[in-house]
């Protein structure tokens, strides 16, 4: 170890402000990592984690604020700098090249590589690397043959060849399974043991409670606690996290439910890797009644929506609409039996970019009349529906014949909850339907969801939004790691108790 | 670090002057370059120019050959316009062509002289598009099924269907070899009455016959409940598997039309100005050059008509230069000039540049995609 006191900090920043486009990702952000400490990183969805680690990783440059190293200033010109300052990430998407071999990986941009690869030499480290620190890796491997905890192996064991001091890892469990996640803890915690320091990022209550020493928590782009693992109680850590000490929304008590809309039972279905994504799901919702379904992302959500809707075949498990079966129906017969879906990312899926306003607004009925007349479309119908929906559903910044893309993010998404309700739905799914809108368009997107409710239709709202859940919601289910692990009305619900379930706190279970 | 002057950065929308004004520059700047290089090599740019406009348009004749190049451009061009516009890469324009050319001629010998032309005619021409699909598809249902790269696969193709031309007439007594003419094999003449009659000079209704095509191809894009459901898929495939449209299917389609465009375009020469299966004839790179008048047309199905007279009138007028000594491969040259600028051009169309200020880069945040 160096002469240094023991307190200097390995690493540390001091008031660091970082701003996207005018929206401050960090704000005043200080952070202190010490040597052979593993500190967690706890904080919500866009709470400024990955920026605070990219700025420490020289991917990104601060507006303001300074980056100490070992109690010296340094500026990072880009990740190698960083890198060659002893500091490395593995980002959530791995960078490694799929067509060479985990050696030929550890030797890209690696200073002491020349022109020739010594296999030899490259195999021995990796391997004795894998040894020591638990995670074994065939060396002549290819990338593309590896899993993905195999390749986050890889990644670690590239930047201890580097000899990195400071391992910042993005969300490292997001994609392993629960024993690949112990296996991985093992090794932070040997890593801390030889004096290094590892920033862990989470939003997993319990992986930060067993790994972490300290735990530094983000909200909103700022530091909002800091605190010793060992002191820490899980409820406060996700009162923190969460933000408000919510009291419960003043809601008029609804109770009369119609029957049953959507009925799901036993529901299974696969990710985008084959692992099972949604474990065995069953709930209803009721006529007139907003179900919230709570939980952090990536534990299923979308894989829920998916089988519910029709675009990824459920493996196991039945959905019913209105008594009848859906399960394995296609998506245009999901549309036409009384489907409508709100997707999370609106350009990505939901809205054609290119396509004009009038055109999106037609994207699901563009198949009956008005808009068709046998198999010809009717210009003046999109031009006359599309208008009516304009005014009707307030979108605003729409010139009739040009993109929708052209248009702001809250009036994107006014145009696409439009053509869902215009459908007029048996069942309304929605994932995250106001993140990133405005306090107008957020208050626009929520008053149609009510109205849906109000004329009958059954709403399943999927949002990491708790204070959206508890304003709208009448009753909410978490999700965690693919299953429902906890279910109540939402009279009963606090931004707490929620916050615990879904970050994989069980409750005890109360008759 | 350098510091960047510049920052390239998407433009919101093109306007549609700047749209007009990419494909023209591009003919301009390609104009430029090759008279700088008319230049270097000791002719005169402008008197080469005037002899080529004078070759392509100066002369009913010329114009009139002009036009009879064009007409299988317009073909080729749809071919590539209403696939790349899809992000279908059919590159195998050109084997669709010949593949078309050897159904529209094999259909042409084996009803032979008995059938009445009303009836020889069409089914010609029509053999010509089913062939090209029948090519296309080869193409078409890996790509859609098996998630195969079609560029490779059409691209590969090409050549399979030039060999298996040349096979028919070169290579073997088929029936689509003249049993006459035995020192040089060539095409068998196919019947007077499988022909199109020509009108002005040696231009046959072939050409109205593309325009059709070209209009109603574009007429079923933008107009018809098929053809949305396709833009949307061209736009963004998953938004069009969101709204319940099949989009294996759509591409399907679309691949499949492609390549009866082109498969026309061998059909109307075999039954217009080839009146054969003649290698030599057919073998002109019509399928590839259709990729040049698509890319300088923006893919615009209408817009691939003047395109094509356009490049058709650089085509007629290669052999004219000939004639005063300059090499008709000039005309080569200036195509893929013109190909190279509309490209580059495109680049423009879709960014702008900016001198940068203090605008941060975007955040990186790992989202999920749906």
């Amino acid at each position: 170890m160096s002469g240094e006191s023991s307190d200097t900090p390995a690493v540390e920043l001091v008031d660091v402000d970082k701003a996207f486009y005018g929206v401050k990702a960090n704000d005043q952000v200080s952070f202190q990592l010490a040597r052979g400490e593993v500190h967690a990183l706890l904080g919500e969805n866009g709470a400024g984690k990955s920026t605070l680690c990219s700025i420490l990783a020289g991917l990104y440059r601060p507006d303001a604020g300074g980056i100490f190293l070992e109690g010296r200033a340094v500026t990072f010109k880009g990740p190698k700098d960083a890198l060659q300052a002893g500091i490395g990430m593995v980002y959530q998407h791995f960078r490694l090249v799929p067509n060479l071999t985990v050696a030929e990986n550890f030797a890209l941009g690696h200073p002491d590589v020349g022109v020739r690869i010594k296999q030899k030499e490259l195999y021995r480290a990796a391997e004795e690397l894998g040894e020591r620190y638990g995670l074994p890796i065939d060396p002549s491997a290819r990338i593309w043959q590896l899993s993905v905890g195999e390749q986050q192996r890889v990644e670690i064991l590239k930047l201890l060849y580097r000899d990195a001091r400071i391992l910042i890892l993005d969300e490292p469990t997001a994609v392993l399974t629960p024993q690949e996640s112990k296996a991985l803890f093992k090794t932070m915690r040997q890593m801390a043991a030889e004096g290094r320091s590892v920033i862990f990022v989470s939003h997993k209550l319990n992986e930060v409670k067993q790994v972490s020493d300290r735990v530094t928590i983000l909200r909103d782009g700022r530091v909002v606690g800091e605190v010793a693992t060992r002191d820490a109680e899980p409820a406060d850590l996700a009162r923190t996290m969460v933000g408000r000490d919510l009291e419960l929304p003043s809601r008029d008590a609804r109770t009369g439910f119609g029957p049953t809309v959507l009925a799901v039972e036993g529901l299974r279905v696969q990710g985008d890797r084959g692992l099972e994504a949604v474990c065995g799901i069953s709930f209803e919702v009721r006529a007139g009644e907003i179900v919230g379904v709570a939980g952090v992302s990536g534990n299923g959500q979308r894989e829920l929506a998916y089988g519910l809707v029709g675009l990824r075949t459920p493996t196991s498990g039945s959905v019913a609409l209105d008594g009848v079966d859906v399960t394995r129906a296609s998506v245009l017969e999901h549309i036409e039996s009384g489907f409508a879906y709100i997707p999370q990312s609106r350009l990505g899926m939901g809205l054609a970019p290119g396509l004009t306003t009038e055109e999106n607004l037609a994207l699901k009925a563009f198949r009956r009349a008005p808009y068709t007349k046998g198999w010809r479309l009717i210009a003046a119908a999109f031009r006359d529906e599309g208008a009516r929906q304009i005014q009707q559903y307030d979108i605003r910044g729409v010139r009739l014949g040009l993109p929708i893309r052209l248009l702001s993010g809250g009036n994107l998404q006014k145009a696409l909850v439009a053509r869902e309700v215009e459908l007029e739905p048996r069942i309304l799914i929605a994932r995250s339907p106001t993140r990133g809108l405005d306090v107008g368009a957020t208050q626009a997107v929520r008053n149609q969801i009510l109205s849906e409710r109000d004329r009958g239709a059954g709403v399943l709202l999927i949002s990491e939004d708790l204070d959206e859940l508890l304003a709208l919601a009448d009753r909410i289910l978490v999700m965690y790691e693919g299953e429902i692990v906890g279910e109540m009305p939402a009279e009963e619900a606090t931004a707490e108790r929620l916050g615990l379930l879904m970050a994989g706190e069980r409750e005890e279970v109360s008759p | 670090m350098m510091t960047r002057r510049f920052i390239v950065e998407p433009r919101g929308l093109a306007s549609p002057r700047l749209k007009l004004a990419v494909p023209i520059a591009s003919v301009i700047a390609a104009l430029v370059v090759g008279g700088v290089f008319l230049f270097i090599t000791g002719e005169n740019p402008f008197a080469v120019y005037a002899k080529m406009l004078d070759a392509a348009f100066g002369t009913g004749r010329g114009f009139s050959e002009t036009l009879v190049s064009a007409t299988p451009l317009i073909l080729t061009g749809v071919a590539a316009a209403i696939a790349f516009k899809m992000l279908v890469w059919n590159i195998g324009g050109e084997g669709q062509l010949l593949m078309g050319a050897v159904a529209a001629a094999g259909t042409a010998i084996w009803l032979g002289d008995g059938a009445p032309a009303v009836l020889l005619l069409p089914a010609v021409i029509l053999a010509g598009g089913i062939g090209g699909a029948i090519w296309a598809a080869a193409s078409a249902i890996p790509r859609v099924y098996l998630g195969t790269n079609e560029i490779i696969t059409t691209l590969m193709l090409n050549f399979i269907a030039l060999n298996f031309v040349n096979f028919l007439i070169f290579g073997s007594h088929s029936p689509w070899r003249d049993p006459v003419v035995a020192t040089f094999p060539s095409g068998r003449p196919i019947a007077p009455t499988a022909r199109l009659p020509e009108f002005f000079n040696r231009l046959d209704a072939g050409i109205f016959i593309a325009i059709v095509i070209a209009v109603a191809a574009w007429y079923l894009l933008e107009k018809t409940r098929w053809g949305f459901a396709v833009r949307i898929v061209g736009d963004s495939s998953d938004t069009a598997r969101y709204v319940g449209i099949s989009v294996p299917k759509k591409i399907l389609g679309v691949f499949l039309l492609s390549g009866a465009a082109a498969g026309f375009a061998g059909g109307l020469l075999v039954s217009g100005p080839v009146g054969a299966l003649d290698p030599r004839s057919l073998d002109l790179g019509i399928g590839f050059t259709g990729i040049i008048v698509a890319a300088l047309a923006r893919l615009n199905l209408v817009a691939v008509i003047p395109v094509a007279i356009l490049i058709g009138a650089l085509s007629n007028a290669g052999p004219s230069l000939q004639a005063i000594g300059v090499p008709a491969a000039t005309v080569t040259m200036l195509q893929g000039a013109i190909l190279i600028f509309a490209v580059a051009g495109e680049f423009f169309v879709r960014n702008r540049l900016r001198r940068p200020d203090r605008v941060s880069e975007p955040i990186l945040e790992a989202g999920e995609p749906a």
